[in-house]
């Protein structure tokens, strides 16, 4: 009940929604999701880079071994 | 079937005999399970509270149960084993080994399940309902014994010792524990032994996974 | 590029899911009809004029003050009660006009409002002081329910209010772990059932699989720890489906810390195979049968762990949906990456040894 009494005296409707504030918080969660995003693209990139290269090396090693 | 019956028999009566040679071994846990009693008592003296009678019986009963199979299995000796893994079938061993904890920790936890009646009183039990907490303590060390069993099994093999066994164990029993625990509380409540005995038809079925998971999966760990 | 389109598509979509949950408003509700005159005396001689002050979330009776009506119901027992005054859009005071003779004590309370539509308090209303006879009939008024003319919104729940947002969070944190585990657990089969001993290839996808799916279940307990504080007023409290859910991130813990004490790597892709298997069963047994056997504050609890509770009505659906979707696709990426880095790992490895 306590509770209750302080959502009305308090009601969020007008803080946060009436203000536009929510705008800002769901774009910068909006931001943050896209960073998140960019940062897996680019680490899976850089790390399907580097197993070609370490395959390659693996074809050198193996082929100076060889000759 | 009947050879491997025999085979069973025989690593069974084995680790029996083994366990009773070393007689600190079996010994040595009764003391830690009666010291452990003896240790409740003298802070609850005979008045426990209901909780408290059914929570101290449950603690003591699971650590002395995870004292029991704290001890590394004498056949895991290397020498014995690659004997042994030419000699039987994994899933024979497994089986005889499930045995061997089904009856150490039945005894086990009757003795601490004695020692507590005789310590902290049986106040909270009217007639048949300290045998029905008695069958519960038994299917209860049932469940324990098959799960930890494998999972002692699955310690010794990455060479863990008891902290593995704690750290893998622990967890896993707490469906066990859950399930005993809220059977303990309903008995003491004075609710009827039909209404409650789902748990144990439940304890029943754990064991029974368990069992068939172990026998699946044991030859996968022991296998070099 | 188009191999790749699925990770886009489950950014994408939890992009979407990010913007409306944080964006959409909560539909109107009410909180409580309180009693103004407290002290006020109950002398049966007079007839008795009580008056209460009807209290809602996010309501609209500023507009079209003569349009608020409030009754009461009890099963098929329905009365009306005159509004005397409306203070505000939130406020509203009520007399308690009413027979002596009633058929029940406690009453639902129903507000109707052409633009909030039709308002629902569960028990809000409990009358001492009247004669109780429960075959005491009542003058039935006109009544019709009706839907809100309202934008769109999430639903109101009592006690939930906004955290009702946490949804859209909290659910689709324990499927994708469930989704990730599973993984494991098919990769742990095939794993012990391979031919080939020393290959461990298996053994890296249940391992990338349990981390991240480690993350997840993490998160979820993160968001429902938020959640219960919010709801039940504890960060945690006893209760059989929190306790699976630790229990389950416990043993999910075990898995990688056997990993990481065994050195040999065909002995370790063993055994945590064998280990994995027993987890995951284990996470069944507590997640979707044990809340079952016992009573929970959960919801969707009485025999059914899910979230049909939740009374999932269209706003919700159109974000929960793309929202689980969204959370899965991003975790399989996520278990992608972190397998393709393992195997980088051990390729490196192997070249120095070389």
């Amino acid at each position: 009940m306590m509770l209750y009494t302080l959502l009305q005296v308090n009601p969020i409707e007008g803080f946060f929604f009436g203000s536009g504030k929510s705008m800002v918080v769901g774009g910068v969660a909006v931001i943050i999701l896209i960073g998140i995003g960019l940062w897996l693209w680019r680490m899976e990139k850089r790390i399907q880079a580097l197993s070609r290269q370490a395959d390659d090396a693996f074809q050198n090693t193996k082929s100076n071994a060889a000759s | 079937m009947a050879q491997g019956f025999s085979h069973i028999r025989f690593l069974f009566q084995h680790a029996l005999r083994v366990e009773l040679r070393k007689k600190h071994g079996i010994a040595g846990l009764l003391v830690f399970a009666v010291a452990s009693v003896y240790t409740c008592y003298q802070v609850t003296g005979t008045h426990a509270e209901q909780e408290s009678w059914n929570a101290l019986a449950w603690v003591v009963l699971l650590f002395s149960a995870f004292n029991a199979v704290s001890k590394p299995w004498d056949d895991d000796r290397p020498e014995i084993k690659s004997f042994l893994l030419h000699a039987v079938s994994p899933n024979h061993w497994l089986i005889a080994r499930i045995a061997f904890y089904v009856v150490l920790l039945g005894v086990v936890s009757t003795v601490t399940y004695a020692a507590f009646l005789l310590f902290l009183g049986m106040d909270h039990f009217t007639g048949w309902t300290a045998v029905h907490y008695y069958l519960g303590i038994v299917m209860t060390s049932t469940a324990l014994a098959t799960l930890l069993a494998m999972i002692q099994a699955l310690s010794t093999r990455a060479g863990g010792g008891f902290s593995l066994t704690a750290v893998l164990g622990l967890p896993l029993i707490i469906p066990v524990i859950l399930v005993s625990t809220s059977y303990g509380s309903d008995l003491m409540r004075g609710i009827a032994f039909g209404d409650t005995a789902h748990h144990l038809l439940f304890l029943a079925t754990l064991s029974a996974g368990f069992t068939a998971l172990g026998y699946i999966l044991f030859p996968y760990l022991w296998r070099e | 590029m188009i191999q790749g389109s699925w990770k886009i598509g489950g950014i994408a979509l939890l992009a979407y899911v990010v913007w409306t949950t944080f964006t959409v408003p909560l539909g109107p509700g009410l909180l409580e009809l309180r009693d103004r005159n407290e002290a006020a005396s109950t002398d049966g001689i007079t007839k008795r004029i009580e008056t209460y002050e009807l209290i809602g979330l996010g309501t609209h009776w500023g507009a079209g003050t003569e349009d608020l009506r409030v009754f009461i119901r009890k099963g098929q027992n329905l009365a009306q009660l005159p509004v005397i005054d409306v203070i505000d859009d939130t406020h509203a005071h009520i007399a308690l006009l009413l027979p002596d003779t009633l058929p029940s004590r406690s009453w639902d309370v129903l507000a109707n409002h052409p633009v909030d539509g039709t308002l629902f308090l569960q028990n809000g209303l409990f009358t001492d002081a009247y004669i109780i006879e429960p075959t005491a009939g009542l003058e039935p008024p006109v009544f019709d329910e009706h839907a809100p003319n309202l934008p769109h919104h999430f639903p109101f729940q009592p006690r939930i209010f906004e955290t009702i947002r946490n949804l859209m969070l909290h659910v689709p944190m324990w499927f994708t772990m469930f989704l990730l585990m599973g993984i494991g657990f098919v990769a742990s089969i095939r794993q012990l059932g391979q031919k080939e001993a020393s290959n461990t290839v298996f053994d890296q996808r249940a391992e990338a699989s349990v981390q991240v799916g480690m993350a997840f279940g993490v998160l979820g307990l993160l968001t429902g720890s938020l959640w219960a504080r919010y709801t039940w007023g504890a960060w945690w409290v006893d209760d059989p489906q929190l306790n699976g859910a630790l229990v389950t991130v416990l043993v999910y813990a075990g898995y990688l810390i056997l990993r990481a004490s065994v050195e040999d790597q065909r002995l370790r892709a063993r055994l945590s195979a064998v280990y994995n298997l027993f987890a995951f069963i284990i996470l069944m047994i507590l997640l979707m049968v044990l809340p079952r056997f016992t009573e929970s504050l959960h919801p969707g609890k009485g025999g059914n762990p899910g979230f049909n509770s939740y009374d999932l009505d269209s706003s919700l659906r159109a974000v929960f949906y793309p929202a689980v979707l969204g959370w899965m696709l991003l975790g399989t990426w996520m278990y992608r990456i972190r397998l393709q880095a393992t195997q980088l790992n051990q390729k490196l490895q192997r070249l120095n040894q070389r």
